[in-house]
């Protein structure tokens, strides 16, 4: 080709290409407005909140949802709610994607001969198990007292609580179907057996920490998974702020709540019992409760010297001596035994021994509070998932139902919900598929809680209202409803049309009319609740302790099944934020990972992300290593729903799951995997970005502020944040609220690999000594003098008139440079447009630009919500007050940690907090000058 | 040879005039011309002869970042009785008929609106004197009939008008 030619198709080209791009059709964009308005009062782009329940856990915190034109966006905790006390953990905040989640069961389903799923109507499902529930009834099969007859119709669901479990009674009665024990893995059958043998009381108490003095710890995770994570949280916060509280948490394996305590001490798994029995023998010498039979009682329990004790218990002398010391001088002592102590071979013993010392020193009524107990009312114990499999084994099950459960969750073989093939016809009522449900004949899809009506009953003497947020997306019903047909359609009676007819009339007959208005407005109800008084059985306490074997042989090393803050028992798994949010103690984001001790790893010759492979005689896996500082020589840890199904044992005396398996074996094999480690190193390499809590005020060899610049100056306002890391507990519940407020991309394990993490917010985990770990939460600082905005080149970072360091996105040409020179490394860099599933959209706040390829961004001190909340105060010509923004991440803290406010006005939280005497800047030399102060802890690092 | 190269700077010349024009015209015809509505309203006959108010039908101006466009059913209120001759008026009582809502085209789009946060009530409420009106941004529209954008809606534009009322210039007004 010569030049002229190549010139000629050049320009014909490029003619080409301009008529093209100019496009005579004009790019037109309807707006389509309403039919008819919905009089329901709603304003386009104005917020509404409704009060509703939190269901992604049996905790029952408040939920406020906040809708804007018909979508759900936002859930924040219920403001003074007696559980949440208006926060919401990690799990609570990304539940929302549960509702636009694409992969719901949208219509009923009919499985087909070759066992897939057929879309039919709901008339069809109805009749399908109607015909069944008639045939099994006309053979005579599970009529009320032809209790010989052994095919029986049976209903298994989930945990359920007020309403619903009265509903579900009333289907099962008049239906004759079966009501099974409610399935939930961890359902502290120990405990509660514990208590049914010591007081007669098959129950839950509720530990009332703000109250106590001296709290002991053993092995609960308070904060993650134990009860009511949130609820603990907060009531710690208010405790702490006490000077005299004091905590000792004792546990076999490295939590994150341990290493929120004043002391914590690994104790040798399985010897948690005589732990306990030291103490008793203790408090029976002390004669504290008054109870001069205690003695009597524990007299079967083993004798041993201190040293004794001390060498079984793998804790010194002193440390012992000094736990009984702080429970027996302490005004209102707490004990609290669970998570892995209560869900091991002797967790039955632990928590017999831990209930009797909550008798023996006289916690009951007082910190152990049995008149307000958990709601485990109808909650049975993972053995009875065992007995159903042998029941569908022998043919024995006419109709199941299996309601809103994944008792293969984890699917441990043996204890998995088998042989469900082997029912008449099994109906599941679900919003997901799982393992269990793709077993089932007949999918019935539920509604989600933000579509649902329905109320939860999560302790005595409080009620919570679920209600409808939106209406119902797909084809779907809820569980009440669902009841109601089948028994309309069974019996030619309905109780009510609708299971919201029926929720108001029950409602109305048993709180009355004014308080059904409280319950809708408020999002719970507090009720009387009657004083019963809890005694100990002394007889049968005694006659149990002579019987109890504490077998203290464990087979090394001890793999624990922990339950996870992120996955729960594995049922959370399903959300991909929850993926994407790093486990606070490792920070490894997407897969499974074992967890193993530096002595372990040492030996073996292990570093991270080495591949091992785990075996017991039933069970073995191929998994990455994490080591786990703080986690005693011989443990290992997996957390339930990340690994392939760890084979559980079930507990005979209490039915609860044992969680672990002894004497398993680890091999090192040539592989080193990838693993998302999100940390880059947990050495603060001597910065002292977590200073002492002793060395206060460090004295600099320059004046940090001084700078080039001239200062800065704020008309207005100078935001600010404080974070008291005396409360913080780095339970990752503000990333998880940070990721939703702000339309934060799920990016996926592949670009965390290459260390693209997109969180604006992050908990940095750092190593101390005596084998401390130390939490803190990093975002943008704000700072007055900031580098990265010096080096923009397009003007795109710049420091705003109201102390905020403002990121314009459609002004930012991505040279990273800015990234680069943060010396906290705050800022993330989108490196493609991220694909979203387009179900989830609703989800995107509209306040919050969605960020393109190529731009850089991080947090924005919630721009958007200062906005909003200057919009309201300029209505009534105002300033904004305090306290009427909030940061995303300071809202949802359960433990109050963090403080939002102007930095100027000397009335506000937020400038006491700044000047109190803790406070400091992280890596203040520098001269950035930030926004955001952290308060240092107030407890000194005393563990050993 | 020395014929040609002159014709071809003629054409070239003239060619790149002709571009010029054609960019222009498509310029006008892509942003600027009134669109075609599905019914030819008027804001001439509804404002400029009747007397109604902007927030009659665009009710939400002092409450929403969004004005609001009348539903069907707020047009048919009036137009049940009113005018039920007139062929325009029939397309709409046909969709009234259909229950079908009115697939209008939009007149005011930011380009970049993915990146523009403004509020309608912000400006109707603005302590400024003399009070913002609607006009001052869609024109006075009780003289036209065909509606079509009078402002660019272009950053320019927007910043030039915050400086002369003393309004916030921060990035951060409306990007974020």
């Amino acid at each position: 080709m010569n030049r002229r030619d190549f010139v000629r198709l050049m320009g014909l080209a490029g003619g080409a290409t301009a008529l093209n791009s100019c496009g005579l059709e004009r790019q037109t964009e309807k707006i389509i407005p309403y039919l008819v308005p919905p009089d329901d009062g709603v304003i386009p782009g104005v917020a509404t909140y409704t009060q509703t329940t939190c269901t992604e856990c049996p905790a029952g915190c408040g939920a406020s949802v906040k809708v804007v034109d018909y979508r759900a966006g936002k859930l924040e905790g219920v403001a003074v709610h007696p559980v949440n006390d208006g926060a919401l953990c990690m799990r609570g905040q990304a539940s929302l994607s549960r509702l636009y989640h694409p992969d719901r069961v949208q219509t009923p389903l009919k499985k087909d001969a070759r066992g897939d799923f057929a879309e039919i109507s709901w008339d069809e499902a109805y009749d399908m198990i109607t015909t069944a529930l008639k045939a099994s009834s006309s053979q005579g099969f599970g009529f009320k007292g032809q209790k010989n007859t052994k095919t029986k119709n049976v209903f298994l669901s989930g945990r359920t609580s007020g309403t619903l479990s009265e509903l579900i009674d009333l289907f099962c009665s008049g239906s004759a179907v079966e009501r099974l024990p409610e399935f939930e893995l961890f359902s502290y059958a120990a405990i509660r057996k514990a208590n049914e043998t010591l007081f007669g009381r098959a129950e839950l108490p509720s530990f009332r920490i703000e109250d106590a003095d001296f709290m002991l710890t053993v092995g609960a995770d308070l904060f993650e998974t134990f009860v009511s994570p949130v609820s603990h949280a907060a009531q710690f916060a208010r405790a702490k702020k006490n000077s005299h509280f004091e905590w000792t948490h004792v546990e076999p394996h490295a939590s994150l709540t341990g290493f929120q305590a004043k002391r914590r001490y690994s104790v040798t798994p399985g010897s948690e019992p005589y732990l306990l029995t030291f103490l008793l023998t203790k408090v029976s010498r002390m004669n504290v409760a008054g109870d001069r039979h205690i003695a009597d009682v524990i007299e079967a329990l083993p004798k041993l010297t201190d040293r004794g004790f001390a060498e079984k218990t793998g804790l010194t002398v002193e440390q012992l001596n000094g736990i009984a010391e702080s429970l027996l001088s302490a005004r209102k002592p707490l004990v609290i035994a669970g998570g892995v102590s209560t869900t091991q071979a002797v967790g039955f013993e632990t928590a017999l021994l831990a209930g009797l010392l909550q008798w023996a020193v006289g916690m009951i009524g007082s910190t152990v509070d049995f008149d307000h107990a958990e709601n485990y009312d109808h909650v049975g114990a993972a053995g009875d998932v065992v007995e159903l499999s042998s029941r569908l084994g022998e043919n024995g099950i006419g109709v199941l139902f299996v309601s809103n459960v994944d008792a293969a969750a984890g699917s441990q073989a043996t204890l998995g919900l088998e042989n469900i093939d082997k029912a008449g016809l099994s109906v599941g009522l679900t919003e997901f598929m799982n393992d269990t449900m793709r077993q089932c004949d007949v999918i019935l899809p539920l509604s989600d809680t933000l579509e649902s009506w329905g109320d939860a009953i999560p302790k005595r003497g409080l009620v919570n209202v679920i209600q409808p947020a939106v209406e119902p997306l797909y084809d779907t019903r809820t569980t009440g409803d669902i009841l109601l047909q089948l028994v309309g359609r069974l019996t030619g009676n309905t109780p009510a049309a609708s299971y919201q007819e029926f929720l108001f009339a029950k409602w109305r007959s048993r709180y009355g009319r004014q308080s059904v208005e409280t319950l809708l407005v408020d999002g719970f109800l507090r009720r009387p609740t009657t004083r019963t008084a809890v005694n100990l059985d002394h007889l049968a306490t005694r006659r149990r302790l002579r019987s109890l074997k504490i077998t203290d042989a464990v087979a090394w090393p001890i793999l624990m099944v922990t339950p996870s803050i992120r996955s729960f028992d594995g049922r959370s798994g399903d959300l991909a934020l929850l993926s994407e949010i790093p486990d606070p103690l490792t920070t490894i984001t997407w897969g499974g990972w074992l967890s193993i001790s530096q002595a372990d790893a040492a030996e073996k010759g292990l570093e991270d992300k080495d591949e091992v492979r785990v075996a017991s005689s039933e069970w073995t896996a191929k998994l990455p290593v994490k080591i786990q500082r703080g986690l005693p020589r011989g443990v290992m840890m997996v957390q339930c729903g990340s690994v392939k199904p760890v084979p559980l044992s079930i507990d005979p005396r209490s039915g609860g799951v044992i969680a672990s398996l002894e004497g398993v074996s680890i091999e090192k094999t040539a592989m080193s995997l990838a693993v998302p480690i999100m940390s880059g190193s947990q050495s603060q390499e001597g910065r002292k970005i977590i200073p002492e809590p002793s060395h206060g005020g460090e004295r600099h060899h320059h004046d940090p502020e001084a700078t080039l610049y001239p200062d800065n100056v704020y008309p207005e306002y100078r935001w600010g944040l404080v974070i008291d890391l005396n409360l913080c507990i780095g339970c990752g519940a503000c990333v998880s609220a940070c990721y939703v407020e702000n339309n934060v991309p799920v990016v996926g394990p592949e670009e965390h690999l290459l260390g693209r993490e997109m969180s604006w917010l992050r908990i940095e985990p750092y190593d101390a000594k005596n084998d401390h770990v130390e939490f803190q939460p990093m975002m943008c600082q704000h700072c007055g003098n900031a580098p990265c905005e010096a080096v923009c080149p397009v003007f795109a970072t710049y420091h705003n008139p109201e102390g905020l360091n403002a990121q314009v996105y459609n002004r930012c040409v991505g040279t990273r440079y800015c990234a680069n020179n943060c010396p906290y490394k705050v800022r993330r860099f989108n490196w493609y447009d991220t694909k979203r599933p387009s179900a989830l959209n609703p989800t995107r706040n509209p306040e919050v630009s969605i960020r393109g390829r190529g731009v850089m961004e991080k947090c924005s001190f919630c721009v958007q919500r200062i906005r909003s909340a200057r919009d309201v105060a300029k209505d009534r010509k105002s300033k904004i007050n305090d306290g009427e923004v909030t940061t995303a991440c300071a809202q949802t803290c359960p433990t109050k940690a963090m403080v939002f406010g102007d930095l100027q006005d000397e009335n506000s939280e937020v400038y006491r907090w700044a000047h109190s005497e803790r406070a400091y800047r992280v890596l203040e030399p520098l001269g950035t000058s930030p926004g955001v102060h952290y308060l240092r802890n107030k407890w000194k690092n005393d563990h050993a | 040879m020395k014929k040609f190269l002159a014709i071809s700077a003629a054409a070239g010349f003239f060619a790149f005039f002709a571009a010029v024009f054609l960019a222009l015209g498509a310029d006008w015809y892509r942003n600027k011309r009134a669109p075609d509505q599905p019914i030819a309203f008027s804001h001439k006959i509804h404002v400029g002869k009747v007397g109604l108010k902007c927030e009659t039908c665009h009710k939400y101006t002092h409450q929403s970042t969004f004005a609001g466009i009348p539903s069907v059913q707020k047009c048919m209120s009036c137009h049940a009785q009113v005018a039920t001759d007139r062929p325009e008026v029939q397309k709409l009582s046909g969709y009234w008929e259909r229950q079908e809502p009115i697939p209008w085209n939009r007149v005011h789009r930011i380009r970049i609106r993915e990146h523009v946060f403004f509020s309608h009530k912000r400006h109707m409420k603005a302590d400024v004197d003399p009070k913002l009106e609607c006009a001052n941004c869609h024109g006075e529209v009780q003289y036209v009939d065909k509606l079509r954008r009078v402002s660019s809606l272009e950053m320019g534009w927007c910043v030039s008008c915050h400086v002369s009322k003393g309004a916030s210039t921060d990035c951060l007004t409306c990007h974020r």
